[in-house]
């Protein structure tokens, strides 16, 4: 087993990881850029290396000063997380050449599931069913051609894509020039390639996804599906598992396990990974494409198996065989989770970061918080603005809901915006209830959305609120005698001024 | 001691006749009413009346105090008529409308210049933060009568990006 390893990210991934280290008794070397001094995770590892300035191609990106701080702190392995240099192939093979162990898939693995288009015919080779579609980098006429021969409406994606960037929907063969057009230069900005290729798009998909964890040995298995249907602009918002689809339908968990099983064996996988599909109304499933590391959603897994990923990376990437095999997984009662991030949902969700003047954290039964941010901290402005993951779990999906509303109502965040309010909104959505699930339901949510206005009573005890707030903030010279005198009021400014 | 609370544009009176624990007010021509309040933690109201509990959280902010009762939020400024802690009310359809940076980032692209005419919901400048691109539309529709910043230039949350007319 290793005897250190560096966690190269963070926020509440990079906390994630060092909790693992320090229950499996490993030394954690966290890194950390300018902004992140003092973030959670640099106060609970064991040693800490500072790579650079705020922006993320000048200190978590840099994979130069990455092994450097491995080497210089003796770590023997790097956990990368999510995001950052996770899915980078380069990176993987630059700790592989400096004897550092990538606690992740191999670097030729992630070039081949890192190529939307080689996925894809990965995953066909396999016999993993895929959308009708162009592998390959395309032309404007050949996208005409295709949209021809399979009908509107298409899907037009970055080769090298991912997050919804570079991905135009084409309804029509006027819209097709300008998509096109669009789409490349999106992807050419973030990707720095503008290869585009071609889906036939499936109307109101759900989104559902396996979770693969194999060994070095040639044992793979998968640990179920997840549904991650709610999204807003590509970007999953709420996952749970199991599916309430799949839960309705298990042959769909085996068929769809061993699909994605097959795919993944014949990249020559191994370590955590997930096979996403989009499921259309049929129920038939499609690849969409592989994520070649930990998914920021991999919570609602460990919940329901009650498996700890994490530490089953690591002794996959430590040599150790699969403790388990397919039999020995068994998936019990229902986990929901909502990303909470610092953003404004009355106001087109703009990112709110700053300091966070208070925070009371939900507690209790089933309540599950990863999370990297404490009173005082601030969300800086230069990363995501994810502060943390609340998880529930309970025996059904309805009680799982109900916990996860009361979950939201005991979560106060101060100083900046977050969505909790919109969770609360989404979870009380009888469509939600009903599970009737599409990767368009927010939108259609945000339609029919009215938020119940507040009651007379809580409107009087906000004005009372913050009546006496004022009273007892005047300065003191300005007081009356009659608040001087008052014992309540010399308590609450004590108490303010802690 | 009579104060007028504006809560999300709307003013009201409200009578504070003993303040807390035993706190007794009374809102402009309805009775008096008792509640016991207290302040567990900082910032967080305990207010217990008509045998119910209210949990308000208070936040000071640079536009006035940010309330938040059971997930509800109230902007809210508190105006002591006998000691002016007023505060002008702004956005009016007349006059001059500033567009201001909602949040820390950076501008990547300036769509107007000074003297344009724009529509309602136009978008004037596109700042950055948090990787996001998000676009500051105008109020109003107006013209532009001054752009503050350009392209490159570094905001800090509330700072004026442009002027409307």
């Amino acid at each position: 087993m290793f005897r250190k390893v560096l966690v190269a990210n963070r926020g509440e991934i990079a906390v994630r990881v060092i909790r693992a280290l320090r229950e499996m008794g490993i030394g954690s070397v966290a890194v950390y850029s300018d902004a992140d001094r003092t973030a959670l995770h640099v106060r609970l590892a064991d040693e800490a290396v500072r790579l650079g300035p705020a922006p993320s191609s000048e200190s978590y990106l840099r994979i130069d000063g990455i092994l450097e701080a491995a080497r210089a702190h003796g770590a023997n392995a790097i956990h990368p997380g999510y995001g950052f240099l996770s899915e980078n192939a380069d990176f993987a093979a630059a700790c592989d050449e400096a004897g550092i162990t990538f606690i992740g898939p191999s670097a030729e693995s992630i070039r081949r599931m890192g190529s939307k288009t080689e996925a894809r015919r990965t995953a066909l080779a396999a016999g993993a069913p895929v959308t009708p579609g162009i592998d390959h980098a395309i032309t404007l006429a050949e996208a005409r051609q295709f949209a021809l021969e399979h009908s509107y409406p298409i899907l037009l994606k970055a080769v090298a894509g991912g997050g919804g960037k570079g991905m135009r929907r084409v309804d029509t063969a006027h819209d097709l020039d300008s998509a096109f057009r669009d789409a490349s230069s999106e992807a050419e900005r973030a990707f720095r390639n503008p290869d585009l290729y071609v889906e036939k798009l499936i109307e109101r998909p759900r989104h559902i996804e396996i979770q693969l964890i194999g060994d070095r040995h040639g044992n793979m298995i998968h640990l179920g599906e997840r549904e991650c249907s709610i999204q807003r602009r590509h970007q999953k918002v709420m996952e749970e598992c199991p599916s309430p689809l799949v839960a309705g339908h298990p042959e769909m968990r085996r068929e769809m396990g061993e699909a994605a099983i097959r795919a993944a064996r014949s990249a020559g996988y191994y370590n955590a990974g997930t096979v996403e599909f989009l499921v259309d109304q049929q129920r038939r499933f499609y690849f969409l494409e592989m994520n070649t590391r930990l998914q920021v959603e991999h919570p609602v897994t460990e919940l329901v198996t009650g498996l700890d990923l994490v530490k089953l990376q690591i002794q996959v990437a430590a040599g150790q065989p699969l403790p388990y095999t397919q039999e020995n997984i068994d998936w019990r009662g229902a986990a929901i989770e909502c990303r909470i991030y610092a953003e404004d949902p009355a106001n087109n969700f703009l990112p709110s970061p700053g300091k966070l003047t208070r925070l009371s954290r939900p507690l209790g039964p089933g309540i599950r918080l990863d999370g990297a941010v404490y009173a005082g901290s601030t969300v800086p402005i230069d990363y995501d603005p994810l502060l943390a993951k609340l998880a529930v779990w309970a025996p059904t999906r309805e009680e799982a809901a109900d916990r996860m509303v009361r979950a939201l109502r005991e979560y106060d965040v101060g100083g900046i915006r977050t969505n909790i309010m919109f969770f609360r909104g989404i979870l009380e959505d009888p469509e939600f209830r009903e599970a009737r699930l599409h990767t368009g339901f927010i939108e259609e949510f945000f339609q029919r959305y009215r938020p119940e206005a507040p009651s007379a009573d809580v409107w009087e005890a906000a004005a009372l609120a913050a009546a006496l707030h004022t009273l007892s903030r005047a300065p003191a010279a300005a007081q009356s005698n009659d608040a001087r005198k008052n014992a309540w009021l010399e308590t609450g400014r004590n108490s303010l001024l802690r | 001691m009579k104060l007028v609370i504006q809560i999300n544009g709307a003013a009201r009176e409200l009578e504070i006749l003993e303040p807390g624990p035993n706190c007794r007010y009374r809102f402009a021509q309805a009775a008096e009413r008792t509640a016991n309040v207290e302040l567990p933690e900082p910032g967080a109201y305990s207010i217990l009346t008509n045998g119910r509990v209210y949990e308000a959280r208070v936040e000071e902010t640079p536009a006035g105090l940010v309330v938040l009762v059971d997930g509800h939020r109230f902007e809210i400024d508190v105006q002591d008529p006998r000691r002016w802690r007023s505060k002008a009310a702004g956005g009016g359809g007349e006059g001059v409308a500033a567009v201001r940076a909602p949040m820390p980032g950076k501008v990547v692209r300036v769509l107007v210049a000074a003297g344009d005419s724009v529509a309602a919901g136009q978008g004037l400048v596109v700042v950055e933060a948090m990787k996001m691109q998000n676009e500051m539309k105008a109020p109003r529709a107006g013209r532009i009568i001054k752009i503050a910043v350009e392209a490159g230039s570094a905001v800090s949350a509330g700072e004026v990006l442009a002027t409307i007319e």
